[in-house]
């Protein structure tokens, strides 16, 4: 009974010697503690033994196998060991890089102005890019032989449908198609008869803003532009109203901002004015009011511009507008 | 607009500074765009006193002077023939900076040393060209700094100002001063003009003018002025000319063009010699008609041009440009002086078509002051007698059939305020339009005519904003919006789109929507739109499709190396246009890749994209956006996409895009040498089928079983057959059938294709028995193999 157990006990210890590898101890483990291993076996063989020592060798054998796979299993590890140390991973090495994404930097900051809008409760709206003249100019109260027209030059079609030179006209089709109180800002590109160069491009891109209720001033207007100019650039930025013309409304403003670079101090980017223009603004002229159908005498209103490529060339400090239609991938990741 | 700091203090006194006028100018509304000192600084010039002048030894042309400052006396060399021993000069020291850019150094000149420089105005910056050095008329103490001296007497400011187009009256000294006395509350000195009539002739008896056209042109009024010499205007004129941006050409000229810059009011004269009658007639140009400017251009003039004729044939182009028949020439004795009023309108729309702007078209097409028609001719002409000793002829013809109104603009204060969103009095309203030269009669305005921009009461309120200042006005910082504002339907699916396809993976591009005519060709289905006058070649044609643009900067990419490229877009094309009313233009989704399918790594092996990768990401695409009823097709009718590799995406009748391979020919017209992929989704189409969101679907309880099966079958039979068919026949357990191998070659027979599929069987119910899959799974195996004669393979 005993010599049984030791024959075993020897047998183990004897091939656990002859184990080189981790390849070579699964045999090994089939051969003592497998289904059919020497200790089943011998749990098998239990019958031939006389009934009174049956618990006794059952206790023994229960016991070795305890053992044997504690002492297995130290020999598990010390190889598993010994194998990691032999291909561990050099964690210096790169990673597989998936492909990533992103936002181009224009349309992010696209998405930034639309935020702060839509914080303000402003909905956004669009419109489309080829438009009739109606909806460009005689609507905004540009006739024909205005001199305004000279300050765009526009791309045309045909004589009457043109590529829109500014997202105004989509103050008209709102106004058309709803009463007021209007709320809302429409982005989009917009198209000018210019030469391209570091600070112009035939096709740049807007927001247009428009409130029209009872009871609009001059006074909300310098508020909203105020609020954008403090969530887009900082509590610090300080905003300037200037008269200036514009045929759609009276009166007209031009605001320009602090200089983000500098404070306000004056540098080469602010050409040492300390200010940086940003678009215009008025409260709606009362012909564009009639042209849309909304009653001048009930309803004030308000309207501005911004342009999305000079607000993101200022974010990023970008000095040449053409960078963002290359759609470089080396620019684009960098954002 | 460019005037000068002292030419506006003829008009008003005021005390502010330039930088300070500036800053109040652009407040107004007047944008200074820049400030310019007249003379540029330069330092180290002091007032010197010429000892002696001697002859250079070795030179003849030059001189050896003493120069005495306060300092001591220095050795000069002088190469000026006007030097001469007794006269003040300005001496420029060693180390002096000169205006025109240069440092004094010591010299050696024909072997004599020099100890500085005897200046010329030119060399100080004061003229464009200088004869000799400069002697003072006066004796300055020797040693005064030149630059300080010159600042006090002589320095000025130039000022570049834009004017708005609305701003007409301000592209004059005279009509900018008006508003700085407004702004300084100082008065405007009334323009003193008196003309001294010397013939005893009368205009009437001399000439004949009529007006033809007389909506084209309200008023025109001549004079004549006799034996005037031609010669050069005075320095002083000459200076204020340049200053301002005018080249002086002779003293007639200058003449008009001061008069033009002092009171904004264009003139035009004429050699009275060359007017056929004399007899002026005012008429619109006839079709067809051409005309020589005097710039010696042949024009063809616009139909319903105002031409400014003679008896016999056209002499000007009414408000624009002169003709060379009949310009002042240096043999010209008598002038004919024109000042009229042309509508803005007809001149705008005529220098437009000519393509012709000159300082007189500027000004009419803005609206001049038609009272100003005398005062200009009058000052005109007193300038003529005192500067080109010329002889008035009494009277002046003056054709003003139906004069111009003032503009009566009823002074609401509530209205105003309401703009505005201040509180201003009756007074106070009325004291700022006072000051700006209008008239206050009870509760109307009347506005001159020189501020005809002026005509409704919102007018007024810019004026009163303006006058107080933008600054100055109220601030809200609260609103009261309703809640129930209208949602921005279109922006909630631009923006579920543009998440999904982030989320892919993806980067986003923005490319130009004006593309070459072969850029656009290679897309459109129909005839391109086309931009009658676009900038370049390069941007004649509005993108039929993304994929021009995208292709671009594809190319782009490439050519910088930068070659594993996953874009998308979304933006408007413009398919569709019926020559009359507004294309449509629908906003359109494109995924282009192209290079590695996995970014390249040490332990990545190179792969290149194929149909299958830009497959599949429209495949996740579809599904991300919850379309649920599609069919995928062979396509074989794009025009830029390779036939055999492109697919289209159909829901119900509408196709919604096409996906593939990108034509190697269209690859070629962007120079793309490597296979590129797309695919590209009608948006207006899509949003009509997607689902947008939808309610939550339980996940099963119950595990799943699946079973696999390689059939071999003809290689023409393709996968959706066959996993359509088994969808089908699958019976109601069957969860999904997928691929999960392709085999074709030698180790089955040739013109066979073994398909792996892979079902899923799954009940919401209950764990399935492996009998029971077992079961189903033979069933549709048999029923499959039968309907394709496929066999196991095994």
């Amino acid at each position: 009974m005993n010599e049984i157990i030791e024959k075993i006990r020897a047998e183990f210890l004897q091939d656990s010697k002859a184990i080189k590898s981790l390849k070579d101890l699964e045999p090994f483990r089939v051969k003592f503690l497998g289904r059919k291993g020497l200790i089943s076996s011998a749990f098998d063989r239990m019958g031939e033994l006389p009934k009174e020592e049956r618990p006794l060798f059952g206790k023994a054998l229960n016991e070795l196998k305890k053992e044997l796979e504690a002492q297995y299993q130290e020999l598990l590890n010390r190889f598993k060991r010994a194998e990691e140390k032999g291909h561990r991973l050099d964690l210096t090495l790169p990673g597989r890089k998936p492909f990533a994404g992103g936002r181009h930097p224009l349309l992010k900051v696209a998405d930034e102005i639309k935020d702060i809008f839509r914080g303000l409760g402003f909905s956004i709206e669009d419109g489309p890019e080829i438009e009739n003249d109606f909806y460009n100019f005689e609507a905004l109260n540009i006739p024909k032989t205005h001199p305004a027209r000279d300050m765009q030059d526009t791309l045309y079609i045909t004589d009457d449908i043109l590529l829109r030179t500014h997202t105004s006209p989509v103050q008209i089709r709102v106004m058309k198609r709803q009463k007021p109180p209007i709320q809302m800002i429409a982005p989009g590109r917009v198209y000018r008869r210019d030469t391209p160069d570091a600070s112009h491009s035939p096709f740049f891109h807007q927001v247009e803003g428009l409130v029209v209720d009872e009871g609009i001033t001059f006074a909300d207007l310098k508020g909203v532009i105020q609020a954008f100019a403090h969530r887009m650039f900082g509590k610090d930025v300080k905003v300037r109203f200037r008269p200036s013309f514009f045929p759609f409304t009276e009166p007209s403003a031009e605001y320009d901002f602090s200089c983000v670079f500098c404070g306000g101090k004056g540098c080469r980017v602010c050409k040492n004015t300390g200010w940086m223009e940003i678009s215009g603004a008025g409260m709606v002229h009362p012909n564009v009011f009639k042209a849309a159908g909304v009653d001048p005498e009930k309803y004030t209103g308000y309207a501005f511009g911004m342009g999305i490529d000079r607000i993101a060339m200022i974010k990023y400090a970008i000095d040449d507008i053409r960078i963002f239609f290359e759609n470089d991938v080396r620019f684009l990741n960098q954002f | 607009m460019k005037v000068t700091y002292r030419w506006l203090k003829e008009f008003v006194d005021f005390k502010e500074t330039p930088a300070e006028l500036a800053g109040m100018l652009t407040e107004a509304g007047l944008e200074v765009e820049e400030v310019e000192p007249r003379i540029k600084p330069f330092t180290d010039v002091v007032v010197g006193y010429v000892n002696k002048a001697e002859k250079h030894p070795n030179a003849d042309k030059l001189s050896v002077c003493e120069v005495k400052t306060d300092e001591g006396t220095y050795q000069v060399i002088c190469g000026a023939p006007n030097v001469k021993q007794g006269q003040y000069v300005p001496f420029a020291k060693v180390g002096a900076q000169l205006p025109i850019g240069i440092k004094l150094k010591k010299a050696k000149i024909r072997g004599v040393e020099s100890f500085g420089m005897i200046c010329s105005k030119e060399e100080l910056g004061l003229e464009a060209h200088s004869d000799g050095i400069w002697a003072f008329d006066k004796e300055y103490p020797l040693g005064a700094d030149v630059y300080r001296l010159l600042e006090e007497e002589y320095q000025d400011w130039i000022f570049d100002i834009a004017i708005t187009p609305n701003r007409g009256d301000c592209l004059s000294v005279y009509g900018i001063a008006r508003e700085v006395a407004a702004l300084t509350g100082n008065p405007l000195k009334p323009i003193q003009v008196k003309v001294e009539e010397a013939s005893s002739e009368r205009v009437e008896d001399l000439v004949k003018i009529e007006i033809h056209d007389t909506e084209g042109c309200p008023r025109y009024a001549g004079r004549i002025i006799r034996n005037v010499k031609i010669a050069p205007s005075p320095e002083w004129m000459q200076q204020k000319l340049e200053a301002v941006g005018l080249r002086p050409i002779n003293n007639i000229v200058d003449i008009t063009n001061y008069v033009l810059m002092e009171l904004g009011h264009p003139l035009h004269a004429f050699d009275l010699a060359t007017l056929s009658g004399p007899e002026i007639h005012v008429r619109a140009s006839k079709p067809g008609e051409r005309f020589v400017t005097l710039d010696d251009k042949e024009r063809i003039l616009p139909e319903n041009t105002v031409m400014i004729c003679d008896a016999e044939k056209a002499v000007a182009i009414g408000g624009i440009m002169g003709g060379q028949n009949s310009e002042v020439s240096d043999s010209t004795q008598n002038i004919f002086l024109e000042s009229a009023y042309f509508k803005p309108e007809r001149i705008a729309t005529a220098s437009k078509r000519l393509g012709l702007s000159t300082d007189a078209s500027q000004r009419f097409e803005r609206g001049t002051d038609p009272e100003n028609v005398v005062r200009a001719i009058d000052r005109a002409a007193q300038l003529m007698v005192e500067l080109a000793d010329g002889e008035v002829v009494q009277g002046i013809y003056d054709v003003y059939p139906q004069p111009i109104k003032q503009n009566e603009i009823p002074l609401n204060t509530e209205r105003i305020n309401r703009i505005l969103g201040t509180d201003f009095d009756k007074e106070a309203i009325r004291q700022k339009l006072l000051s700006i030269q209008l008239q206050v009669k009870g509760d109307r305005v009347i506005v001159p005519t020189f501020r005809h921009d002026l005509s409704i009461v919102e007018d007024l309120a810019e004026e009163v904003a303006r006058l107080t200042g933008y600054s100055n006005l109220p601030a809200h910082d609260r609103a009261t919006i309703p809640y129930d504002m209208p949602i921005s339907e279109h922006e909630r699916q631009m923006r579920f789109f543009r998440e999904e396809l982030l989320a892919l993976g993806l980067q986003e591009i923005f490319t130009q929507s004006m593309v070459k005519k072969e850029e656009a060709f290679a897309f459109a289905s129909e005839e391109p739109i086309k931009i009658k006058n676009p900038v370049s070649d390069d941007m004649a044609f509005m993108r039929p499709s993304l994929l021009a643009g995208m292709l671009k900067a594809v190319s782009h990419n490439l050519n910088r190396n930068n070659r594993n490229l996953r874009f998308f877009e979304i933006g408007r094309i413009f398919t569709h246009f019926d020559g009359k009313n507004i294309p449509t233009q629908p906003y359109s989704l494109a995924v282009v890749i192209t290079g590695n399918r996995y970014l390249p790594a040490w332990n990545v092996s190179e792969q290149w994209v194929d149909f299958y990768d830009i497959k599949g990401y429209l495949e996740t695409f579809l599904r991300k956006i919850f379309l649920d009823n599609y069919q995928i097709i062979l396509y074989d009718k794009s025009k830029y996409m390779t036939p055999e590799e492109t697919i289209a995406i159909q829901s119900g009748d509408e196709l919604l895009g096409v996906g593939g391979r990108i034509h190697p020919d269209v690859c070629a017209v962007f120079d793309i040498e490597h296979p590129v992929f797309a695919f590209e989704l009608n948006v207006d189409v899509l949003t009509k089928h997607v689902l947008f969101e939808r309610q939550y679907q339980p996940i099963p309880k119950f595990p799943y079983s699946e079973r696999d099966i390689a059939l071999l079958l003809d290689e023409g039979i393709t996968a959706a057959d066959v996993v359509e068919f088994v969808k089908k026949n699958g019976g109601s357990l069957l969860q999904s059938v997928d691929i999960f191998d392709v085999y074709q070659g030698d180790k089955i027979p040739a013109g066979k294709r073994s398909l792996g599929l892979r079902l899923r069987y799954q009940s919401a119910e209950r764990t399935l028995s492996d009998r029971e899959v077992d079961k189903y799974f033979r069933q549709i195996i048999n029923k499959t193999t039968k309907h394709f004669s496929a066999s196991l393979r095994k």
